[in-house]
C-alpha cells in the first residue's frame, strides 16, 4: 500500500532532493525500511546511535508518533508521514 | 495585524484585541486554564524560507482578524543555534479547532502536516531536555549559569503544570 512521506526543504537531500516520496509498509518502521532501500542512509538520519529519534519529530497524518506507538505505529493506505527537525517543534 | 518589530526574533500575527490586553488562548469565548492549555493548546508547524512565510503571513492575517486563527508566530531568521536552517512558522489554535485551521493552511499550499502541542514544547524546554540544553550550549554559558537557567525554567514551567485551574498567562522560552 502506498504511503506518502513529506519532509521540509531543508531535509530534502534525505530523499534525493525531493520533498516527498511514496513508500510502502504496514508500520512507520517498515515505511522507513522501504525508504532506506531507495535512499541509503535515510534511517541513520532518523534514528541515532542510541536507537532514539533525538533530532526529529515524526508525524502520522499530523499526529506526533511519540503519542501513538512510535515506529511501531500502524499505517493505512494514503496515510501521510511528516518529518521535521526537533528544534522546529519548539 | 502583523507585528514586525525588527528588534524581536519573532514576527507575530495577533488580533488587535491582544494589544488591548485580551488573551488569545481562548476557546468559544472563554480563557483557557493552565490545565486546558496543556490538554488542548498547540500549533501547526510550517517550515520555509522567509519570503514565502512573509507571503503566507499576509494571506493568513485576515483569518486572524476574523478570529478563525488565534495567533501566529514565526522566525525572522532560522534558529541556527538550535539546528534549524529554515524559518519556523507556528499557527496556534485549540486542538478542537485544529482541523478547521488545517483546512485554511492546506488551501494556502501547506502540505506537511505537523501538530505540536504546547505541552510537548514546554517539555522540550525543561531542564535536561534537548532544546534547553542545546540552546544553553550554543550560548556558551558556564555551568553555574546553566544551573540557574535550569532552576528558573523548572519554576516557571512547573507553575503551569502545578496550577491546572489557574487561567493561563503565557510562558517564555
Amino acid at each position: 500500500m502506498s504511503i506518502i512521506i513529506r519532509i521540509p526543504g531543508s531535509l530534502k537531500e534525505w530523499l534525493d532532493n525531493q520533498e516527498e516520496a511514496v513508500c510502502q509498509g504496514n508500520t512507520i518502521q517498515e515505511c522507513f525500511n522501504y525508504l532506506e532501500n531507495n535512499f541509503p542512509g535515510f534511517c541513520d538520519r532518523i534514528i541515532d546511535d542510541k536507537g532514539e529519534m533525538s533530532n526529529v519529530l515524526i508525524f502520522l497524518n499530523g499526529e506526533n508518533i511519540r503519542n501513538m506507538e512510535g515506529l511501531d505505529t500502524k499505517v493505512n493506505p494514503d496515510d501521510e508521514i511528516g518529518i521535521i527537525p526537533l528544534a522546529a517543534g519548539g | 495585524m502583523i507585528i514586525d518589530d525588527p528588534s524581536s526574533h519573532f514576527i507575530f500575527i495577533y488580533h488587535p484585541f491582544v494589544l488591548m490586553g485580551k488573551k488569545y488562548t481562548v476557546y468559544q469565548g472563554r480563557e483557557l486554564t493552565n490545565g486546558e492549555v496543556l490538554k488542548y493548546w498547540g500549533k501547526w508547524i510550517v517550515l520555509g524560507n522567509k519570503d514565502w512565510l512573509d507571503d503566507l503571513a499576509k494571506k493568513l492575517d485576515p483569518y486572524v482578524e476574523e478570529k478563525k486563527i488565534p495567533c501566529i508566530k514565526y522566525d525572522r531568521n532560522p534558529s541556527s543555534n538550535l539546528g534549524t536552517t529554515e524559518c519556523v512558522f507556528m499557527v496556534y489554535c485549540d486542538r478542537r479547532d485544529r482541523d478547521n485551521v488545517w483546512r485554511i493552511l492546506s488551501r494556502m499550499g501547506v502540505k506537511l502536516k505537523a501538530w505540536v502541542t504546547e505541552k510537548e514544547t514546554m517539555e522540550m524546554w525543561m531542564p535536561g531536555k534537548p532544546l534547553m540544553e542545546r540552546w544553553m550550549k550554543s550560548q556558551g554559558f558556564d555551568e553555574p549559569t546553566r544551573d540557574m537557567i535550569r532552576k528558573d525554567a523548572e519554576t516557571r514551567i512547573g507553575k503551569i503544570f502545578d496550577n491546572p485551574d489557574m487561567i493561563f498567562t503565557g510562558w517564555e522560552q
